[in-house]
């Protein structure tokens, strides 16, 4: 589903990603670990076309985005790769000045041109396996935490992406919370949707992700199973990360 | 004859002691030297200095009265307020009797006697009398003997500041005609090859010199001073060195020289101001009409070009910020008077000669666009990136994201600023008096200088202000809470969220 091989990304002379190189089967979860500073929020933000590559490529459904092109072509896969892939940001984004399903149509009604009744229908619906249901017309500003991110994510699969990206989904939510956010993601992935989910919480991916992949200083160190990479590392870097972890 | 020879006495006496008598009384006249020639203006080959006929006069009766002339460069349409309030002593500015500034202040004997003169464009042969301006805008000086000649014929006229403005707005084809005393018309309009006279010199009245009520005894002083220079000639070679001795003159001085009687005031007597508050409210309301027009009309520019210099300044390529903030700095760090003089006076000079309204309404859009930009770019600066990435994120373009994501939000941001900077450009429309736009402010002007009603007529023109400011400022009010109630609150508490996380 998704391919990133030899991916490189600086800042000025800094070299945050150096060669980043995996691939998620379609309808699996990877979950990304790390310390602060591994690069792991650059990986996310050059997926969805935030950042601009130095170096590799990233392939996700029909679009293949390459370091090495002209920048009008750039910008063009960009905006390809940004329809292939969603993102739930930490903190939302919610848009204030939009109701709950107002959020959600805006992308679909504008840059998809799916009919405003149409895409109405299919955000109740989303709002609804989001358990959310009773929301549709509130504004952001009067949402829990939760319930602001049960919306942002409405809102990214409103575009039908073939990836969902996620950042630390459980650094607002609470330990009962973050019971029923797995609940939902493994409903949706269940549904054929594959995810990318970065979290510091080991305890929130053993039971969502299916591989887990490890980086330290910019470079990919361990990357397997989810079970084998938390239970029994191979990389002593890892071990020490897992340790101090939890 | 003795009395005569008691003044020939006293007169050398005191012109002996002129130049040691340091306690010699001041004799301060009041003037408008501004397009002033020739009465009195600033003379050209030295501008520390003041030139003119009047000038040239006055120094003769100060002489004459053993008194030093002290001028005190003033305004034309206060002239009377400010003898009043003792600015200075005697007002001689080519000052017509009438009946309304009788009530105000007392008048000397004449010294002069002008007439109006017509004066139209080189090529214009529709216009040759006053008769043929009834649907033409004529223009003239404000509260003048001209002024109120118009006024009662009921002919469309715009009262300017000092004559070169108004013959330049002739040439400009901004006005149609203009009326003008003879010795103004003379000195600005006759020798200038575009322009020509419609008509001969008609009507005749006087100048008088202008004193304060109670001040008998100067005008006893003044009067003698006055015959005096006549008999003995003086003022007849000045006014001939002035180019403005003419059978008028002679008429009016052989009497006096050879001793006969002075003519009667009547004889002269121009027209008088008559003022009634239905005619007044109706012009002030006519002149509120002005200022809202302006006002609404500059701030559609201002908030329209605001947008562009805003977004320009705040992401555009480097030569394009540049531009927006020379622009930005220009209009904010340079007075908007001085911006709607050059607008008016100096495009002209490269062929671009907008009429009054439009240049006011176009000067002041430009000026707050100015300001409307910088309200717009702190509004947008403050709409967190996050929001700019979302959009992103979900396959919008950076225009798509702009105009259904950003500017909204920054629109409630901007909204409160921007009522402020709309009332304060409703009174900022009044600069607009200064190139002859009769909005509000010059309404009260020229209305308060004819009546002397600066009390009346001011708490009405301030009334008029607040009638169009109030309903406005609540306007906004309404439109900022109906936003405010679902959204800004929300957005702060978006943000907090984000500082907490």
């Amino acid at each position: 589903m998704i391919r990133v091989s030899g991916l490189r990304k600086r800042f000025g002379g800094r070299e945050i990603l150096k060669g980043i190189s995996f691939e998620v089967p379609p309808q699996t979860v990877l979950g990304v670990i790390g310390a602060s500073g591994s690069g792991k929020s650059t990986l996310l933000r050059c997926l969805n076309g935030l950042e601009t590559i130095n170096d590799g490529t990233i392939e996700c459904g029909k679009v293949r985005l390459e370091a090495k092109i002209s920048p009008s072509d750039y910008r063009r896969r960009v905006k390809d790769l940004r329809l292939e892939v969603g993102t739930v940001f930490q903190h939302f984004h919610l848009f204030p000045h939009l109701s709950v399903v107002g959020n959600i149509i805006e992308a679909p009604v504008h840059v998809l041109r799916t009919p405003k009744k149409t895409a109405e229908t299919e955000a109740l619906e989303l709002l609804e396996s989001v358990g959310l249901s009773g929301a549709a017309q509130r504004f952001p500003g009067s949402l829990s935490g939760g319930e602001q991110q049960r919306v942002a994510i409405a809102r990214a699969l409103a575009m039908h992406p073939a990836l969902l990206l996620l950042d630390e989904p459980t650094s607002a939510l609470d330990p009962r919370r973050i019971n029923s956010l797995r609940t939902l993601l493994r409903t949706f992935v269940d549904r054929g949707h594959t995810m990318i989910i970065i979290s510091h919480s080991m305890g929130f991916l053993n039971g969502v992700a299916d591989n887990i992949l490890f980086m330290d200083g910019g470079l990919v160190v361990e990357h397997g199973p989810t079970g084998q990479v938390l239970n029994s590392p191979s990389d002593p870097r890892t071990k020490d990360f897992l340790e101090q972890a939890d | 004859m003795a009395k005569a020879r008691f003044i020939l006495i006293a007169a050398a006496w005191c012109s002996l002691l002129a130049p040691v008598a340091h306690a010699q009384q001041a004799l301060r006249w009041g003037a408008d030297p501004s397009g002033g020639a020739p009465y009195v203006f600033t003379d050209p080959a030295n501008p520390d200095r003041y030139i003119g006929y009047e000038k040239e006069m006055v120094d003769a009766l100060a002489a004459a009265m053993g008194r030093r002339a002290e001028f005190v460069p003033s305004d034309w349409e206060t002239l009377v307020s400010a003898l009043q309030r003792k600015s200075f002593d005697i007002i001689v500015n080519g000052l017509e009797p009438t009946g309304d500034r009788a009530q105000q202040i007392l008048f000397s004997k004449p010294y002069y006697i002008f007439q109006l003169q017509l004066t139209v464009r080189a090529d214009d042969n529709r216009i040759t009398s006053l008769e043929d301006c009834k649907n033409r805008v004529v223009a003239t000086l404000g509260n003048t003997a001209a002024s109120r000649l118009l006024e009662q014929k009921h002919i469309p006229f715009r009262s300017y500041q000092d004559p070169p403005g108004a013959y330049q707005d002739l040439q400009l084809k901004r006005i149609d005609a203009v009326l003008m005393d003879v010795p103004a018309e003379a000195f600005y309009a006759r020798s200038n090859p575009k322009l020509k006279p419609a008509g001969a010199p008609f009507t005749k009245g006087q100048y008088v010199i202008g004193l304060r009520k109670g001040d008998d005894a100067l005008k006893a002083e003044v009067d003698q001073a006055i015959d005096k220079i006549i008999r003995d000639g003086t003022l007849e070679t000045i006014l001939k060195k002035w180019g403005l001795w003419n059978d008028a003159q002679v008429e009016f001085e052989t009497p006096i020289r050879t001793g006969a009687q002075a003519p009667s005031n009547v004889e002269y007597t121009t027209t008088n101001a008559t003022f009634n508050w239905s005619e007044a409210l109706w012009r002030l309301t006519r002149a509120a009409g002005v200022t809202v027009f302006i006002a609404l009309g500059s701030m559609v520019i201002a908030v329209l070009l605001g947008l562009p210099l805003a977004v320009g300044q705040w992401k555009g390529p480097t030569w394009l910020r540049g531009f927006c903030t020379i622009y930005v700095e220009f209009f904010r760090g340079t007075p908007v008077l001085v911006q709607l003089l050059f607008l008016y006076f100096g495009l002209p000079v490269i062929g671009i000669a907008m009429p009054g309204w439009l240049t006011a309404l176009v000067g002041l859009g430009l000026n707050y666009a100015a300001y409307e930009s910088q309200v717009y770019r702190a509004a947008l600066e403050a709409i967190p990136n996050g929001q700019w990435e979302a959009a992103y994120s979900l396959g919008m373009s950076p225009l798509l994201a702009f105009r259904r994501i950003i500017l909204p939000q920054a629109f409630r941001i901007a909204l409160p600023p921007m009522t402020n900077d709309f009332v304060s450009l409703f009174k900022d429309t009044s600069v607009a008096f200064a190139i002859s736009v009769w909005e509000l402010a010059t309404a009260y002007r020229e209305l308060a200088n004819a009546s002397g009603q600066f009390l009346l007529l001011g708490v009405a023109v301030s009334a008029f202000y607040l009638l169009m400011s109030l309903p406005m400022a609540h306007l906004a009010r309404l439109l900022e809470r109906r936003l405010s109630n679902r959204a800004a609150e929300q957005l702060v508490e978006v943000e907090a969220a984000e500082v907490g996380a």
